[in-house]
């Protein structure tokens, strides 16, 4: 049942988009993935408004103070297991905006993340990367394959 | 000096003559007037007798020491900015508010409340607007002594309870998080059955603090800055500001690097408007119409990367020019480009036009009155769509605008089916521009040496922006770092638009209408 369960994991993440302070850049880069060009459906990649159904929340922006408790709510809503991206210079460390007075410098400041894409913005190729990278840190390691008999 | 500036400088010294009003032509845009606290009200008026088109652009707050400056930019059809200065105490920040005469000026008062710390007396709505609700009381960060290290914050209130004790109002908030939205902001709307009663906007989830950290930044390094204020319409809001440390610098820049910028200006409206124009089939439904949009939009992002080298942030403009010229090679795959998306234009234009379902949810939706949008202050597409003909490109042309011939389109319904023709329109003209420009692209150097040191001086500049005119307010103090940067994008001139047209709606009508006006609050908030 488990391996089912990894297996729909891999084969259909859906992921929720959250803007926590971005100045569009990435975002639109986000919504590119989805448009004939790059088609992320093609991994089975869904978009997805709820928080309740997303398996990756994609977090692009510095997260900004009037943003942070939002995105931990949302955080806390999404079911187990989850998984964060931060998308972005500034959602990986506040990239041009660190050290101004309203951002918190950073995803990993509020929620734990498992993968950083870094790039201003970074390019929906990079963007698709990362995602595949961390949807394959997941997989079980595979048996060594048997040597065939004689 | 034309005859019409003329006038405005003559009715304005005829009319405060023997009093404590100083005119002084040609300083911070057209006319700068100093005016007090018990007479600032009496120039506006005096303004909005002279000309239907008077607006506020802006208001800036700036800490002069041992007052608070409160600078009023005012837009005049004819005679471009003229700026109103007052001064008030750091004791006793209070000023009457303007709001009664101009309504478009209530948001930029909120906003100068919430950063310089200035109130103004009988505002119709005061509160926060772009800080966190539990930002600490008297802390005004852009105020020269505010100490924005370990601050205090209080305890978050508690969120209103959903319903408002009528019964048969319900209160509906959409956002932060919200599958419309790509950007966090809440409205709560009232909606009684199916008609909104009420729209209470809540910004500054995106409030990041750039227009202080810009002080602190050298000039160079704001550049990189201020692009970052909105990823879409990155080119327009770094030409505003270079324009500006121009201005003040008194640098010719070279006119190969003038058609330059108007090129990477003209692919990021372009762009910004393929974006909206997709991204309005969406909100209705049309999901097909948005993969089509977003799919030509891919071409226009290869462009800005063959320009520049950057699909989305160009950081193609420095101070003095710009940072890579066009390689000559590459026009002519620019322009085979450009002619593939022209040849999808008839398409696009026919469904904006006749689709019936695009009629049906579009059409006599969200209808803004031409009075209603000069009384505003509304600006760009919004307003073009409204009647209402103001252009920045046309009205006070930069760059290479003024050589280029190109069309100002307004549309009279002042409905979401004019706003976005307009829009329509606009790309059509877009394609034209460029074309034009890589035609006519001048030989010559692409950027010159500027001096190192920025001396003391203050000046306004405004371009067209995607959603309208942009605005920059730059003080410099012969340091290397800018002493006070304001901005005004058109984002935030339009908000009132959505509370004015949503209001008395049906509720499912607020989406389109909503994305219409093609709201960004990276930009809104900054």
């Amino acid at each position: 049942m488990s391996k089912l369960a990894m297996w729909a994991r891999l084969k259909s993440p859906w992921v929720l988009h959250f803007n926590s302070g971005a100045c569009n850049g990435c975002d639109i880069e986000v919504v590119a993935l989805l448009t004939p060009r790059f088609d992320v459906e093609r991994f089975g990649i869904k978009l997805e408004p709820s928080p309740r159904h997303a398996d990756v929340l994609l977090v692009t922006g510095s997260v900004t103070q009037q943003c942070a408790e939002r995105l931990k709510r949302i955080y806390d809503q999404m079911p187990e297991p989850k998984f964060v991206v931060a998308i972005g210079a500034c959602a990986c460390s506040g990239g041009v905006f660190k050290g101004n007075y309203n951002v918190l410098n950073g995803v990993d400041k509020v929620i734990p993340v498992n993968a950083y894409i870094p790039g201003c913005p970074p390019k929906p190729e990079a963007i698709i990367d990362g995602v595949v990278k961390l949807l394959n840190s997941l997989k079980p390691e595979k048996p060594a394959k048997k040597e065939k008999k004689k | 000096m034309s005859q019409k500036e003329t006038d405005i400088l003559s009715v304005l010294q005829a009319k405060f003559k023997d009093t404590s009003v100083q005119v002084q032509p040609q300083q911070l845009g057209k006319v700068a007037v100093i005016a007090d606290a018990t007479t600032y009200r009496d120039v506006l008026k005096a303004l909005l007798e002279a000309d239907e088109k008077t607006a506020v652009i802006a208001i800036t707050g700036i800490d002069l020491g041992a007052t608070l400056g409160v600078f009023y930019h005012i837009r005049t059809s004819t005679a471009g900015i003229i700026t109103i200065k007052v001064e008030v105490p750091q004791e006793e920040p209070r000023l009457k508010t303007i709001s009664d005469l101009m309504p478009g000026a209530a948001f930029d008062e909120m906003e100068v409340t919430d950063l310089v710390g200035v109130v103004f007396e009988g505002h119709p709505s005061p509160g926060r607007l772009v800080l966190p609700d539990n930002w600490p009381d008297g802390v005004f960060p852009l105020r020269k002594d505010a100490k924005l290290d370990n601050l205090q914050f209080k305890p978050t209130p508690p969120s209103e309870p959903a319903s408002p004790g009528n019964e048969d109002i319900v209160k509906i908030i959409i956002g932060p998080q919200h599958p419309a939205l790509l950007e966090p902001e809440k409205f709560a709307l009232k909606v009684e059955g199916e008609i909104v009663k009420d729209v209470q906007p809540r910004i500054g989830y995106v409030h990041r603090g750039i227009e202080k950290a810009a002080e602190s930044r050298t000039y160079l390094q704001d550049v990189y800055l201020v692009e970052r204020i909105c990823g879409i319409c990155n080119a327009c809001h770094a030409t505003c500001f270079v324009e500006a440390v121009e201005k003040i610098l008194e640098t010719e820049v070279p006119p190969r690097a003038k058609y330059i910028r108007t090129i990477l200006l003209e692919l990021n409206r372009l762009h910004s408007h393929l974006l909206t124009l997709g991204h309005a089939g969406l909100e209705i439904g049309f999901e097909t119409l948005f993969q089509y949009f977003w799919r030509d939009r891919e071409p226009i992002m290869d462009i800005t990367e063959i320009i520049s080298g950057n699909r989305v942030i160009s950081s193609g403009m420095t101070v003095g020019g710009v940072r890579r010229d066009i390689n000559e090679a590459d026009i002519p795959k620019i322009k085979g480009m450009l002619t593939s998306l022209r040849k999808r234009l008839p398409f696009y234009k026919k469904v904006y036009e006749d689709e019936p379902s695009i009629k049906m949810r579009m059409k006599n939706v969200g209808t803004l009155k031409r009075e209603d949008a000069l009384k505003l202050c509304i600006v760009g597409p919004t307003a073009r769509g409204s009647a209402v003909d103001i252009d920045v490109r046309k009205d006070e042309p930069y760059e290479a605008y003024g050589e280029i011939p190109f069309k100002l389109i307004t549309y009279n319904e002042g409905d979401t089916w004019a706003r976005m023709n307009v829009r329509m329109d606009e790309v059509e003209e877009s394609i034209n521009i460029i074309e034009y420009a890589l035609d006519n692209l001048p030989t010559g150097p692409f950027r010159v040496r500027v001096p190192r040191v920025v001396p003391a001086g203050e000046t306004v500049n405004r371009v067209e922006a995607p959603r309208g005119e942009l605005f920059y307010y730059l003080k410099s103090n012969g340091t290397a770092y800018p002493e006070r940067v304001k901005v005004r994008t058109p984002t935030f001139a339009n908000i009132p638009a959505f509370l004015a047209t949503a209001i008395g709606s049906n509720i499912a009508d607020v989406p389109p209408n909503f994305v219409s006006l093609d709201p960004c609050f990276s930009c809104t908030d900054r």
